[in-house]
């Protein structure tokens, strides 16, 4: 009989995990010991400071106006500001990553009611819930500066409406983790959430061409929205206000009710849960058919031109780039950054912007998607994990591992270009010929000038980064301001040559130059192979350490 | 004259303050099933670390089959396989493709890289998912997985950190067996094991190392005329616990832990 002799009390475990919670925070801020981590950390907890407090005045302002200017119908927009971040925020944020810590707390004694209530509390520790409940207090005090008889009424919406929020936060993030269990369903996710921002760009001349044709469906869908929680709040508040008995009950009536609906659900996945639901990442083995050599075969074989390391390199590297789904992702952002800036530029050269020509714009377009595309190669050892030790079991010499993963990153950087040209070319026409040979050659220069940098900071500065998971995801800040720094001058170096060419008044002044700083690039980045391999022995132990934690 | 397939020199890895490895000097001949134990912290990894390439002593030599491995490091890893701590997998790519990966970084042309993965994956049990990527592989078939690519290229020297660990019992026994006819055509091979039961059974000689010291080293025969006690009848554990436990440290007291017993 295990020593166990009373069972503990739903506070007592909510305390306990609450303790555990914060005990993990404390450890996990003296973990950040690089220097840039912790500035980055404070820098961000101020910002994050800055934005609370500063919308925390703005609902203070929002209750106290629209109270004391009897416009007491409007409070509902306020609530539904809060209900969406408070909703919205950890959808993004959270749902990045597998996070199951909070089922582990299913292998200690709980009962289902604590195992409930811990859950609760654990949505009211996150960001967003803490923020929204300060910005409902904020309201609340608002609401009661103006007038103050309305107190208990805010008091009793804002409690309400709180745990409302609450509950469907933790029923979305719940459902949420039963769908990311799977790593496939996770990267796929992140996938579509990169391209919903990469189409957010595209939301704003959208509404700028059709505006007029939406509105009218907009507005015929606005009254049912006063059914959803946040209007009810609203109308529940301002009914009490107004000494409107009906529309009160309606409003809290209604809202209790939403209340009640989600918490069945929330208490039926917690359940679910409770009773060890699985959420196994493994898939039972399925029996196939025997394949034979020949399907085993790569499909292509153009790579046989190559010492069979760095081909073996080049097609692993190829093979990452398709099953990574963010980085799958970021190959559309230029023709699309592209096709927006095209778009935007096409609309505004003959109205606002007559100088603006595809001399100035088409350089500064490729500077541009270079930067983008050439990002990683800073960090380009991020998703090799324990397989780095491969590189080092192996009977290679590491500048033909740098070589591959270079030769794919120019393969896909030239592809990139090639189609960001054609739709650039397409939109508002190519520059002039010594303009857009100039370009290319800066192209080559920059790209090649820079991926020896890159390999060095590659190999100096490793960073860990996870497959479908943007929680944590953080380059090295060496990394980073080296990129800033590197991509500045290049960029800087890159503008004097075409401005020179201006001034001289020789057009072919800068593809010269460029020519020449090319060849030289591409000499220099031979010539760092070597000694990048030698810096890799010298740096094997940093590397493992960093990528195989 | 007996080849040797080992030899380490006054092998030494600091790391800081911290003595990992102080001094090894080490003997391995060819052909032998070697087992490499030490209590956790002792200097297991770091030294298989060194001796595989992963990583660099402080000072010492290393010799693997007669070369030098800070003079010719791509020559030795031509002749090793590894499996590594962590098993260092690509783990987005399947078997299949891993394997041909491995084949081609150790050199070996595409049609028999081909034909040996395809083996490998049937031997160990691994051809029924052919798309399946290593990252959704369960712990045992990851090393599985990371045994078949320590072996494709027919190494001459084969070191294994924890090889049987997550491994089910049936595959385990297929293993032994391919590493048993391993040693017969002459094939070294260096194991890393807690489980003094399976290095009992396979090795034919044994090293002890125990902070960052190797305290014994020999058959196991040898070992156990060392030990007190009737010949013959001492196993593994006895006379590990007899050269570990010397400083009284090994074994915690059960009296502590009175309210459990």
């Amino acid at each position: 009989m295990a020593d166990v002799t009373a069972s503990q009390s739903v506070f007592a475990q909510v305390k306990l995990i609450a303790g555990l919670r914060w005990r993990i925070l404390r450890n996990s801020m003296r973990r950040k010991s690089s220097r840039l981590d912790l500035i980055g950390l404070i820098v961000s907890a101020v910002f994050a400071s800055i934005f609370v407090v500063g919308l925390c005045g703005a609902f203070f302002a929002g209750g106290y106006e629209f109270f004391s200017r009897g416009r007491d119908a409007w409070m509902a927009l306020l609530f539904w500001a809060i209900f969406l971040i408070w909703q919205l925020f950890p959808f993004f944020v959270a749902g990045f990553g597998a996070s199951l810590e909070f089922r582990t707390m299913l292998r200690f004694p709980l009962r289902l009611s604590a195992f409930y209530i811990i859950g609760l509390a654990y949505g009211l520790a996150d960001f967003s819930a803490i923020a929204c409940t300060l910005w409902l207090l904020a309201l609340t005090a608002g609401a009661a500066t103006a007038r103050p008889s309305i107190l208990p009424v805010m008091l009793v919406a804002s409690l309400i409406f709180l745990l409302m929020n609450v509950t469907i936060e933790r029923l979305l993030g719940s459902w949420l983790e039963r769908l990311l269990a799977r790593r496939r369903t996770r990267e796929l996710f992140l996938g579509l959430f990169v391209l919903s921002m990469i189409s957010l760009q595209f939301v704003a001349p959208f509404v700028e061409r059709h505006g007029k044709t939406l509105r009218p469906i907009v507005e015929r869908l606005i009254p049912y929205f006063a059914f959803l929680p946040p209007s009810l709040a609203g109308r529940g508040v301002a009914g009490a206000a107004q000494h409107d008995v009906v529309a009160a009950l309606v409003g809290f009536a209604g809202l209790i009710a939403y209340l009640l609906f989600f918490s069945v659900f929330l208490w039926l996945r917690f359940a679910s849960q409770y009773c060890g639901e699985e959420l196994s990442e493994t898939a039972a083995p399925q029996r196939v058919a025997k394949r034979s050599a020949v399907e085993f075969a790569d499909a292509s074989d153009a790579l046989t031109a190559l010492p069979p390391s760095v081909a073996a390199v080049v097609r692993k590297e190829f093979r990452y780039l398709l099953r990574n789904g963010f980085s799958f992702i970021t190959l559309l952002i230029p023709p699309l950054m592209v096709l927006f800036f095209t778009t935007r530029f096409s609309d505004q050269r003959h109205v606002n912007r007559p100088n603006l020509t595809p001399e100035m714009f088409f350089p500064g377009m490729m500077a541009y998607l270079v930067l983008i595309l050439l990002a990683p190669a800073y960090n380009a050892f991020a998703y090799e994990s324990r397989g780095i030790q491969t590189y080092f079991t192996a009977p290679v010499r590491f500048r033909d591992i740098l070589l591959g993963k270079n030769l794919l990153l120019i393969s896909v950087l030239f592809l990139e270009l090639a189609v960001s040209i054609a739709v650039f070319a397409f939109r508002v026409g190519l520059p002039s010929l010594p303009r857009f040979l100039a370009t290319l050659a800066a192209v080559v220069f920059v790209t090649v000038g820079q991926l020896a940098i890159a390999n060095w900071s590659s190999l100096s500065f490793p960073r860990k980064l996870e497959f479908g998971q943007m929680r944590n995801q953080r380059q090295s800040g060496m990394a980073v301001l080296l990129v800033f720094g590197v991509q500045i001058t290049l960029a800087a170096l890159s503008t004097f040559i075409f401005l020179a060419g201006k001034w001289t008044g020789n057009v072919w002044l800068p593809l010269e130059a460029f020519s020449f700083l090319a060849a030289a690039a591409i000499a220099g980045y031979v010539a760092s192979l070597d000694p990048l391999s030698r810096l890799a022995e010298t740096k094997r132990e940093t590397l493992i350490e960093a990528l195989c934690r | 004259m007996t080849e040797v397939a080992i030899v380490t020199e006054k092998l030494t890895r600091r790391f800081g303050s911290l003595t990992a490895v102080d001094g090894v000097d080490m003997q391995v001949t060819a052909g032998q099933f070697f087992g490499f134990l030490g209590p956790n912290g002792a200097g297991k990894s770091t030294t298989i670390k060194m001796l595989t390439g992963l990583l660099a002593p402080t000072s010492g030599r290393m010799q693997l089959l007669g070369i030098d491995f800070a003079e010719r490091p791509v020559e030795v890893k031509r002749q090793i396989g590894v499996v590594p701590e962590g098993m260092g997998l690509f783990d987005r790519l399947n078997g299949a493709e891993y394997l041909r990966f491995v084949g081609q970084m150790y050199g070996l042309d595409r049609k028999t890289t081909l034909q040996r993965s395809e083996e490998l994956l049937e031997f160990m049990q691994l051809a029924d998912r052919p798309k399946t990527l290593i990252a959704d592989y369960s712990h045992g078939m990851q090393k599985k997985l990371a045994l078949a690519a320590a072996v494709i290229h027919g190494p001459r020297i084969l070191f294994l950190d924890e090889p049987f660990e997550g491994v089910d019992a049936l595959a385990a026994g297929a293993l032994k067996a391919l590493l048993a006819r391993m040693t017969e055509r002459g094939v070294t091979i260096f194991l890393t094991s807690h489980v003094l039961e399976i290095v009992e059974r396979l090795c034919s000689h044994v090293a002890i190392i125990h902070k960052g010291r190797l305290v014994a080293q020999g058959s196991l025969d040898e070992l156990r005329r060392g030990v007190p006690g009737e010949v013959g009848t001492q196993t593994l554990e006895d006379i590990f616990l007899s050269i570990v436990g010397q400083d009284g440290g090994a074994r915690p007291q059960l009296e502590e832990l009175t309210w459990l017993t």
